[in-house]
């Protein structure tokens, strides 16, 4: 709640200024920054949080603005209740327009956004309402939000930004915000950490379009005139990727920062230069947009943010960060090092069998079987291209095999999504790192709780758990991108064991790693299997397993070529001629 | 100067003092205030161009007026333009009439804003604001809102719908000595376009007893329009109806319709609106190609302006007068006349001069009188009809406006 402090001094001051402006243009200027402040928050609660930009959001907005003027005009309706009306109809079209959408990403998604509002715009031309005004209601203004004070439009859209603010905190906070913030940073990443992807972003479209609807609706009230062009056009949406981006995507703070900079200077230009220079004035404004954007790449909010954060890093370190857990933070590691690993327990956790999968000609993974028994730790090794990654895919559900099973825990799992893979028990970790550079250490790792955290709280206990088990407790309350390859390997692992995995796969987890560093990963995997993890390791280089796998399972062109113990393995002619070639079987022999 | 008597004198300064002690004490030194009019017209955008040109009949009309002795009514008081950019978005319209009425607080009346949703969203706010605006959009919604503020000069779209197609039956009897009985028409599937045929199909052409013999529409852009004009030479209507929005289609409709022989008039060709007469048409489309298209709009400039267009190709280098030149200039007399009814410099009585006013023939505006109805329409508002001749298209019809003679095929 202490967070909440700036934003509501900065509500008041707003409402101050609202009551102290009388002149009437001014205040429309009040008015305005407000709305296109929460259009931009509408935006980014889908755009901004999920990273899936979207190029369309004028779609929701004119559909509001449509609801009011239409519901006005035909039903004698009043705006006090058609705003609400028009979020549910924004909400409504959010997943219409959702469902097909998402199933493309990047730059197909925000071009196939871009189609919706271009459509509906055509689409309202054709039913005819190419020029709609509000009716003037001179008997009941107040009733039908036709205020001839015009700092009354300043207060209601100040309350609506308000709650709009408060909707975007509360989602930012909890496993919403966090689900999609992992979506944004790493779709894979985030279903194989036990996020069902598809359904927090539509979650969040349906908010955002919700949101856009009910601002539209407002708008059509402030300006009277309701166009096709003036709600669905280009502009419309593009004003809310202006005011997000400027000022700082996927913060709440960015779209108000945005609002409330453009807006009042694009109008300046326009009164001061649009009568003497026409056109100039969007000139400038352009150029002023380029040169912020340069300057500050990923918007005003989060450059000011890093460079405060780097003038009080040592300060910012002393103080203790408000989501700290109540957890204990026990020592790394409180274990005697020396102890004996116990054997595999002999109770099989994953079965697979005869797996294969192609890619047209190429056959990936050709017939592959094996078991994992619960407390061992399988090294799968292979020369790069052996198929290694492709059967972690088939294993945790991003690739369906074209053929065989995996069988988990006695059900057979194949063509379940990684999200659900994840719930019942696989977790993993990435050969290519997947952090969420701009989340704390604790924030990372949280984000992998979710899957068997039933709130915010057991998610906090879980995360710190997790952290504590890998040993970056001393670390936790770090951005990660300022932690080292090693750290983020731990927090790699940390975030698979937030979810409570009974099955961890590692890929590559000692890569890119110095001796000494990979000697302490080794041991923290080494602990993990002691106290009854089960672990399968991906790695091609087979000094470092030697010591730290109790089975090796070797891959070469997709296919099994060995399976068995290290020291059996590693003196298999077949094996050291696929690591070395020919030559070196004899030489290995002698 | 010299020519007033002495009573009218004493008149004059009696009034201009009252208009000075009620209107604006803060000017009580001077012998006549300024009285400052609104122009509230795109500017910079899309709609530039015209904006520009309203502009400058503006400045011709306060010029004229100025140099004629200002308003005689407030002391010769001159009258001054305040202009304000609209800019090129409803919203822009909306903040622009905002700050109109909320900075220039002395304003008496104003003119604008082109394109109809602006001056609808611009009447909005001088609505409100009880500031009395002209305007010479056509949007039968500006004066369907039970404003009192708002006034428009030219016929409304609807009235112009009406009247358009009985005008230029007329036009092709006069000019020809027969009544049109087939027409074709080509027109491209956007909003406007199907808006201008809709009505057509739907009765008006039963009406005035013709057949629709040839009826096409073509989806913008057009890559061949041989087909098109095949059917045309065919079906040998004795009007098309020819409505394209992209200029390209246009040119390419043209240029078939000449290389055919259909073109330089021999089949009557008409469009709508002013967008295929205005002066930019031409860095696109050859005048020859041009040569007897017809259109319809809401005003142009016709007898008795011959001056004002040599004016403003002298001053501004305009090769000719559109109707946003012409009516622009007409809102400044209208807006005078208004003041020296009033007597003082005060938007109310402007208003109130302008609702009860009945200023006779329209001089700058086609045909009616200066005088408005409940809603603000002018009375018996007309529209012309205007020729491509020699590269300028001139006013043809009504014959009492018309410069130049229209030419129609009679056969």
């Amino acid at each position: 709640m202490r967070s909440l402090v700036p934003i509501l001094i900065a509500a008041l001051i707003y409402a101050c200024l609202t009551l102290v402006v009388s002149n009437s243009y001014y205040q429309l200027m009040l008015t305005l920054v407000l709305v296109w402040a929460s259009f931009g928050l509408a935006w980014n609660i889908q755009s901004g949080y999920t990273g899936l930009v979207s190029f369309g959001h004028a779609a929701f907005f004119g559909l509001g603005a449509y609801t009011t003027a239409l519901g006005q005009i035909y039903f004698d309706l009043t705006p006090w209740l058609l705003i609400p009306i028009a979020a549910v109809i924004g909400g409504v079209s959010g997943l219409l327009i959702g469902f097909p959408t998402f199933r493309l990403r990047g730059h197909y998604f925000a071009l196939a956004m871009l189609a919706y509002p271009l459509a509906m715009l055509y689409v309202f031309e054709w039913l005819g309402f190419q020029e709609l005004t509000l009716p003037i209601k001179r008997d009941a203004p107040l009733a039908y939000m036709q205020f001839s004070d015009p700092r009354l439009y300043t207060l209601v859209a100040l309350a609506m930004l308000l709650a709009i603010v408060l909707i975007t905190r509360a989602v930012e906070r909890s496993r919403f915000g966090m689900a999609l913030l992992a979506i944004k940073q790493n779709e894979a990443a985030a279903e194989a950490a036990g996020i069902d992807a598809l359904a927090w972003k539509l979650r969040s479209i349906v908010l955002s379009g919700a949101i856009a609807g009910a601002v539209g609706a407002f708008y059509a009230v402030v300006l009277l005139v309701v166009t096709p062009p003036s709600v669905f056009g280009m502009l419309v949406s593009a004003q809310a990727l202006t005011v997000a981006m400027f000022g700082g995507v996927g913060t709440v703070w960015g779209p108000l920062i945005g609002a409330v900079i453009l807006i009042p200077v694009g109008e300046i230009l326009n009164a001061e230069l649009g009568a003497r220079i026409p056109g100039i004035q969007g000139v400038i404004y352009g150029l002023a947009i380029i040169v912020v954007i340069l300057v500050a790449p990923e918007g005003v909010f989060w450059t000011l943010r890093d460079r405060l954060r780097r003038g009080a890093r040592t300060a910012a370190a002393m103080t203790p960060e408000l989501s700290a857990p109540a957890a204990p933070l026990a020592p790394a590691d409180t274990r005697p090092a020396g102890q004996p690993r116990k054997p595999p327990s002999g109770e099989i956790l994953l079965s697979v069998k005869g797996l294969s999968k192609s890619f047209g000609g190429l056959k990936a993974v050709q017939d592959v079987s094996f078991d994992v028994h619960r407390g061992m730790i399988l090294g799968i090794i292979g020369p790069n291209g052996a198929g290694k990654t492709t059967l972690f895919n088939l294993l945790n559900g991003f690739l369906p095999p074209s053929s065989g099973e995996v069988v988990f825990d006695g059900r057979n799992m194949v063509g379940c999504r990684p999200h659900v893979l994840c719930k019942a028990g696989v977790g993993r970790t990435f050969q290519i790192m997947r952090p969420f550079p701009r989340m704390s250490v604790r924030d990372n790792v949280r984000v992998g709780a979710y899957v068997q955290a039933a709130n915010e709280q057991e998610a906090h206990h879980l995360a710190a758990d997790a952290v504590n088990r890998v040993g970056l407790s001393p670390v936790a309350d770090k951005m990660a991108a300022e932690l080292t390859t090693k750290e983020l390997r731990l927090m790699e692992i940390a975030r698979a064991l937030a979810g409570k995995p009974r099955l961890l796969l590692l890929d590559e987890t000692l890569a890119g790693l110095g001796h000494g560093e990979a000697d302490e990963v080794t041991a923290i995997v080494q602990r993990l299997a002691r106290d009854g993890m089960t672990v399968a390791i991906i790695e091609h280089t087979m000094q470092s397993m030697v010591r730290l796998v109790d089975r090796f399972l070797v891959l070469d062109h997709g296919a099994v070529l060995a399976d068995g113990e290290p020291e059996q393995v590693t003196r298999d002619p077949r094996v050291i001629e696929a690591y070395l070639g020919k030559k070196w079987v004899a030489h290995a022999q002698a | 100067m010299t020519d007033h008597t002495p009573l009218a004198l004493t008149r004059r300064t009696m009034l201009a003092a009252t208009a000075l002690s009620l209107a604006a004490p803060r000017a009580f030194a001077q012998a006549a205030a300024d009285v400052r009019i609104g122009l509230i017209v795109p500017l910079s955008g899309l709609y530039a161009r015209p904006g520009a040109v309203m502009r400058m009949g503006a400045e011709m009309g306060v010029d004229h007026i100025n140099s004629a002795g200002g308003v005689k009514a407030l002391g010769g008081a001159k009258l001054k333009l305040v202009v304000i950019d609209c800019g090129d978005t409803t919203e822009k319209a909306k903040n622009a009439a905002q700050r109109m009425v909320a900075q220039e607080t002395d304003l008496v009346a104003a003119s604008g804003a082109y394109l109809s949703s602006f001056t609808l969203a611009v009447t909005e706010v001088t609505e409100r604001a009880q500031l009395p605006v002209l305007t010479l959009s056509y949007s039968d919604l500006i004066t369907d809102r039970g404003f009192k503020y708002v006034f428009q000069t030219s016929a409304t779209a609807g009235s112009q719908a009406r009247q358009a197609l009985p005008l230029l039956m007329k036009l092709a009897e006069t000019a020809s000595g027969k009544r049109p009985k087939t027409v074709a028409i080509i027109g491209d599937n956007t909003a406007s376009s199907v808006a201008s045929v809709k009505p057509m199909r739907e009765g008006l052409l039963k009406e005035l007893g013709l057949e629709l013999v040839m009826d096409e529409t073509f989806t913008p852009p057009l890559s061949d329009a041989t087909p098109l004009v095949q059917k045309v030479r065919a079906s040998r209507p004795d009007m098309l109806f020819f409505l394209p929005t992209v200029i390209s289609d246009g040119k390419l409709i043209l240029e078939k319709m000449n290389e055919f022989g259909l073109g330089q008039g021999r089949i009557p060709t008409i469009s709508f609106g002013i967008a295929i007469a205005e002066p930019d048409i031409l860095q696109t489309i050859s005048p020859d190609l041009l040569q007897g298209v017809i259109t319809c709009v809401g005003s142009w400039a016709t007898k008795g302006h011959e001056d004002l267009v040599k004016e403003l190709k002298t001053r501004f280098n305009e090769p000719w007068m559109t109707q946003n030149a012409i009516s622009t200039y007409g809102d400044m007399w209208l807006i005078k006349e208004a003041l020296e009814k009033a007597g003082k410099a005060d938007k109310l009585a402007v208003a109130e001069a302008l609702r009860t006013m009945d200023g006779g023939p329209s001089k700058y505006y086609p045909g009616g009188i200066l005088k408005f109805d409940e809603k603000g329409r002018r009375v018996d508002a007309e529209m012309t009809v205007v020729q491509w001749q020699k590269g300028i298209p001139v006013t043809v019809f009504p014959q009492k406006l018309a410069v130049a003679e229209p030419f129609w095929p009679k056969r």
